[in-house]
């Protein structure tokens, strides 16, 4: 669903229990922080993510697996696009609840 | 209040069983997601930014004191503490777990309540006036005729795959708060001149990116015919309506495209076709129902309260929230009270757990059990008896529920936006806070008088922002947030559409350009001039040159 994108790429999804939103590691991995994201910069390291996301997909791990354009250009990596960026930071506001708290938050 | 019979019991029972099994299904993989999500849709379960959401109907916006409790319950039980009221009189929660839908989906059925036809393209919980039944403008309740439509709708066989969702709503009052020419079809309580009961029926209204305000294609219909002509107009629009483009699909494109007349010859045709089919629910049925909405047996009483005028005199708050937040009753001595859910600088529509078991309790104390939601997303006690406002408002206060607001600049609608709907294009919330913050002086919100601004975080539009008098829309740009300004908008009786007045503008900007407008308006008003009377009068150039400079 995402739009044909290029430059570095990551990759996001959702848990299918609770719908925490995830990010795919170099080690296949899905972590809670954008920060471990692996970055994908050919179209065969994204080619390589992306059929590990899907198979955590086919594993009901995950659904909703998205590629969306990297940034790399500040002080941490986050996802370029503001809505990914979003997802990566849960919910601007009620900043005293959930993963606007600590982004290790546990449902 | 409508109470459910064994059959309505076994249905949401057996749906909860169903879905119960369908989660199970999908938890161990037996289901893949592509074809559990038109399921989960089908029980109100959306995938969100951030987690799940539940979308849970409120028919008509009336609830009893025991639903709401069990809706705080849930919220403490099942979320984070906290629930939205949206601008169709639903409440979403913003974080369930998929495996514990089920369970919640339970709990509401104890007490009458689902998330069935809360998604998909099927007929939706039909909106009403929050006031119905209180309110002394009324014709009559709307809310029996609401609940005729709802039992007729419920699992309808033909129209559970239409073109696209379908969301009619029912006003039996002259002013018109449940904004019915918004609505694919909208429905308006009339007497005739023999003093029969029957309905305006309006059709082709909607919102999104196309947005249209419905046209009547007739003035009088009876009640008994109410239901077999609803069903020629969904038959001719399920027949005719496109299914090929989803933005082409709601029922406003296809009146717009073969004209009202049209539309209405074809609907007439097909309703002489059916009309003897018994559709159409007998007067035995028709009375069944209303004795649900019996009006609630209410002593009168005086108007006049000496305490209610002293404590007006002397607290400025209270004075402000009597004429704002309180409105006349059918009963004298009696008025309805908004409780907004707007405190400035907080979420439009978000209650806390302890804030709805509060309204529970304050609904048992002074409003008969009953509670309402409005589509502008505040909550209502309908019948509240005047002697009693000093100590209720005391308490509303208390507990930050007590904002003098409903219907001022600060009573604002806003969308979830992209803090947490994964459609949007940006944030809503924030900007409604921004502003709330900008207008904290109640002077000042007293002097501007009413004012509806209304935020919607992308085209879809369900924070009406088409309606407001003035509107916020946030567009992408580049991957970045813009918001768009609209002027001249209505929901009400006089509606209309508002019109974008220029090129848009980042978060902070949005907030500086109301404030010019709403600086003009001050500037120019004429006495007595309601800021959307003026704008009609003045015209979009005064207040293009103040916002945007001269070119
Ligand atoms: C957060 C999850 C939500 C999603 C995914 C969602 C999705 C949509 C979509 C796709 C439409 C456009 C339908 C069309 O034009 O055919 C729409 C319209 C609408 N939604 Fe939502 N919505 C959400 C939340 C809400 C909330 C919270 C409210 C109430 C505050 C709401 C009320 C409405 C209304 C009033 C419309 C306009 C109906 C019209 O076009 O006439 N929605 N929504
Ligand atoms: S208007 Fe757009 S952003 Fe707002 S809730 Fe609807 S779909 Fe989401």
């Amino acid at each position: 669903m995402a739009k044909k994108v290029t430059g570095p790429q990551l990759i996001l999804a959702n848990r299918l229990d609770d719908g925490r939103a995830v990010f795919l590691t170099a080690a296949g991995e899905w972590s809670k922080q954008v920060a471990d994201a692996a970055v994908a910069n050919s179209d065969d390291e994204l080619e390589n993510l992306m059929s590990v996301a899907q198979a955590a997909e086919v594993a009901n791990q995950v659904v909703s697996v998205t590629a969306v354009a990297a940034d790399e250009s500040g002080k941490a990596l986050a996802p370029a696009h503001i809505k990914f960026a979003m997802q990566s930071r849960g919910p601007s506001v009620r900043a005293d609840l959930g993963y606007q708290v600590s982004p290790n938050w546990e449902q | 209040m409508y109470a459910y019979d064994t059959f309505d019991h076994a249905l949401v029972n057996a749906r909860v069983a169903e879905f119960r099994d369908q989660v199970d299904r999908r938890m161990t993989g037996e289901l893949t997601e592509e074809e559990f999500r038109p399921l989960r849709l089908m029980n109100g379960l959306y995938l969100q930014l951030h987690a799940y959401m539940l979308r849970v109907a409120i028919p008509y916006g009336t609830l009893s004191s025991v639903q709401m409790r069990k809706l705080a319950h849930v919220a403490r039980r099942y979320d984070k503490g906290y629930g939205h009221f949206t601008t169709r009189q639903n409440i979403q929660y913003n974080w369930p777990k998929l495996s514990e839908t089920p369970d919640i989906l339970q709990e509401l059925a104890d007490v009458e309540m689902h998330a069935i036809q809360t998604s998909g393209n099927c007929i939706r919980n039909v909106t009403t006036d929050q006031f119905a039944g209180a309110t002394a403008d009324e014709v009559a309740d709307p809310r029996p005729y609401a609940e005729l439509i709802r039992q007729w709708s419920s699992f309808h066989p033909e129209f559970s795959f239409l073109p696209r969702k379908f969301k009619i709503a029912i006003t039996g009052a002259q002013e018109d708060r449940a904004a019915v020419k918004w609505h694919d079809i909208g429905l308006v309580v009339k007497e005739n001149k023999e003093g029969e009961i029957g309905f305006e029926v309006l059709a082709g209204g909607g919102m999104g990116r196309t947005p249209v305000i419905a046209k009547t294609m007739r003035d009088f219909l009876p009640v008994k015919d109410l239901l077999s002509y609803l069903e020629a107009m969904l038959r001719v629009y399920n027949e005719q309506g496109r299914r090929d483009n989803k933005y082409k699909a709601r029922i406003k494109i296809l009146v717009e495209a073969m004209g009202v007349e049209e539309y209405t010859r074809q609907v007439e045709e097909e309703w002489e076709k059916i009309r003897h089919i018994p559709i159409d629910v007998p007067d035995e049925e028709v009375a069944r129902i209303k004795s649900f909405f019996a009006p609630p047996p209410l002593a009168v009483l005086s108007d006049e309260v000496a305490e209610v005028d002293d404590l007006a005199a002397k607290n400025f708050i209270f004075k402000s929230w009597l004429a704002n937040n309180t409105g006349r009753h059918k009963v004298p001595g009696y008025v309805n009270a908004t409780i907004s859910l707007k405190p400035h600088g907080g979420i439009p529509g978000d209650a806390s757990d302890e804030q709805m078991d509060l309204v529970a309790d304050l609904a048992d104390a002074f409003s008969q059990s009953e509670i309402r939601v409005s589509h502008e997303q505040n909550l209502i006690l309908p019948h509240v008896a005047r002697k009693d406002l000093p100590a209720l408002w005391a308490k509303l206060d208390a507990a930050g529920l007590g904002t003098p607001n409903a219907g001022l600049l600060t009573d604002i609608i806003a969308c979830p936006g992209l803090d947490y709907c994964s459609l949007a294009n940006t944030r809503s919330i924030p900007i409604a806070q921004t502003i709330t913050e900008r207008f904290d002086d109640l002077k000042r919100l007293m002097d501007i008088g009413p004012l509806k601004i209304k935020i919607s975080g992308c085209i879809n539009s369900c924070g009406h922002h088409h309606a407001g008098h003035i509107g916020i829309l946030g567009v992408d740009r580049k991957g970045t947030e813009n918001y768009q300004l609209l002027l001249g908008g209505s929901g009400a009786e006089d509606a209309s559409k508002a019109a974008i007045l220029g090129p848009g503008f980042d978060e902070h900007g949005i907030v500086d350009a109301v404030e010019k407008v709403v600086a003009v308006y001050l500037g120019e008003r004429e006495d007595g001039e309601e800021f959307l009377a003026a704008y009609r009068r003045l015209g979009p150039d005064v207040f293009k040159e103040a916002v945007y400079g001269s070119h």
